[in-house]
């Protein structure tokens, strides 16, 4: 067993390294700062985005007849991770796009993959709606067959990009009267069709604003609601009536990727930076073992993660029946970014629990930001409750809990 | 105006259903601060927040008959 890269992907490392000096300004530096991380470009990060497009390096993966390189998920994992710690996210984490690989039409699959590699195409995700919380499958969001068209009504809650996102992946009950895994199907619909309302949702990092560095910092989320939505059967992703065994696949295929856990690493190198480089006063923070052994702690939980990720890429490399792996690490992440904003929290004490605009706050309050958005991840894309049920049934073969 | 179907309060339904921008995608954008709404047994319910509404789901049956 060899854990080591192959010098073609340290190659490929130090091409991606030498492509962020060479192109990443200090204007784009800033305007990243502005806009955040995610799929809200601005211009220049727009601009960007689509010179590491043309270089190949958006869904290598992906087959070559529909954008991608065919390339390996290790080569696609380093070059995420190379972008992550500039805070620009390229690996398409919650695009669909595993599930359109997997169910979508030939039709669909030309559409929508170029698309999303060229970064023209990005996806709010429809499946969240106020009263079913994490039972996805209690969805009441009706689309009822009329001839050749579906006509959509019904609401979705934390659609997080609908406010730049161009088409949303929607989740739906079409056949009221099935078991409720059994009524539903997935449609793909652009955001401009008529009767799409979004209502924004301010989020707690939204007053103050979280800096840019805050992972989970988005301080807008929205509700989408579809009143008379009328569209073609073609936006159909999948069979009728499997959209839950659809939706369940891309999702699990959809963990297997490097975005939650760069974002933790993120997270442990900020702090342990800043600790090599700053003291509280007279109190350096480096002299003390409480400290330093937190930090050896963390960093060692990372490593786990690491290894559950690259395990992950090469089942699915491989064509491994793959099943409750991503979710496993779907555990691990929000759980460990809980650690670590719970521990630097107890490191930095009340300074570190100013937020952004405080006097006195630290990093312009990133850490306490981060603090407060640990949390949500361990709900959003599957619950953590819901994840380890799967990993003890699927994983461990015990009953259903 | 309609009475919110939980706590009574007026809410100027025009306003909440009127289209305050649009996303950069196009889709229609309205004021939060406008009340929201719920698709519940084939009809359209409006409230005049999130609390509101989230009482109504969490037993709509001491809504709507």
């Amino acid at each position: 067993m060899d854990f080591a890269y192959t010098t073609e992907q340290e190659n490929l490392r130090q091409e991606v390294q030498a492509f962020i000096s060479e192109n990443v300004t200090e204007e784009i530096r800033t305007e990243i700062e502005q806009f955040g991380s995610r799929q809200n470009r601005g211009s220049l990060t727009s601009g960007l985005y689509k010179k590491i497009s043309d270089m190949g390096w958006i869904g290598i993966s992906w087959p070559k007849e529909y954008g991608g390189q065919g390339g390996s998920r290790i080569d696609q994992y380093i070059v995420e991770e190379e972008f992550s710690r500039i805070g620009v996210q390229v690996g398409g984490a919650g695009s669909g796009a595993p599930a359109i690989l997997a169910a979508g039409t030939e039709e669909q699959k030309k559409y929508f993959l170029p698309g999303m590699i060229s970064g023209d195409i990005s996806f709010a995700l429809g499946f969240t709606e106020p009263q079913g919380g994490a039972d996805l499958a209690g969805l009441q969001c009706r689309a009822v067959r009329d001839g050749d068209d579906f006509v959509i009504n019904g609401q979705k809650m934390y659609t997080t990009a609908a406010h730049y996102a161009t088409h949303v992946y929607l989740m739906a009950r079409t056949d009221p009267d099935a078991p409720k895994h059994k009524g539903i199907s997935i449609f793909l619909i652009p955001m401009d069709t008529p009767g799409i309302t979004v209502r924004p949702l301010w989020t707690i990092q939204n007053e103050p604003k979280a800096p840019h560095k805050t992972t989970y910092g988005d301080d807008r989320t929205n509700e989408t609601f579809f009143e008379n939505v009328r569209i073609p059967a073609s936006a159909m992703l999948g069979e009728e009536n499997q959209g839950w065994y659809v939706g369940a696949m891309g999702l699990n295929l959809d963990r297997v990727g490097a975005s939650r856990y760069l974002l933790s690493v993120r997270r442990d190198e900020d702090i342990i930076n800043w600790t090599k480089e700053n003291s509280l006063g007279n109190y350096q923070l480096t002299d003390d073992p409480s400290v330093t052994d937190r930090l050896a702690d963390l960093w060692i939980d990372g490593q786990v993660c690491r290894l559950m990720t690259l395990r992950s890429m090469s089942m699915v490399e491989r064509g491994e029946t793959f099943t409750y792996e991503g979710s496993a690490e779907k555990i691990w992440a929000p759980e460990h970014g809980v650690r670590t904003t719970e521990s630097v929290s107890q490191m930095l004490g009340l300074y570190g629990q100013l937020l952004n605009g405080s006097e006195d706050n630290i990093e312009d309050g990133v850490f306490a930001h981060n603090l407060m958005g640990a949390f949500q991840s361990g709900i959003n894309h599957g619950s953590v409750q819901v994840m380890k049920d799967q990993v003890s049934r699927r994983g461990l073969g015990l009953p259903r809990g | 105006m309609d009475p919110c179907i939980v706590c009574g309060t007026e809410i100027d339904l025009d306003a909440a259903r009127s289209t305050t921008g649009q996303t950069t995608h196009g889709a229609d954008e309205v004021d939060p601060n406008a009340g929201t709404r719920s698709f519940y047994n084939g009809e359209w319910y409006y409230f005049c927040g999130l609390q509101c509404r989230n009482n109504f789901l969490a037993a709509p049956a001491n809504y709507v008959s």
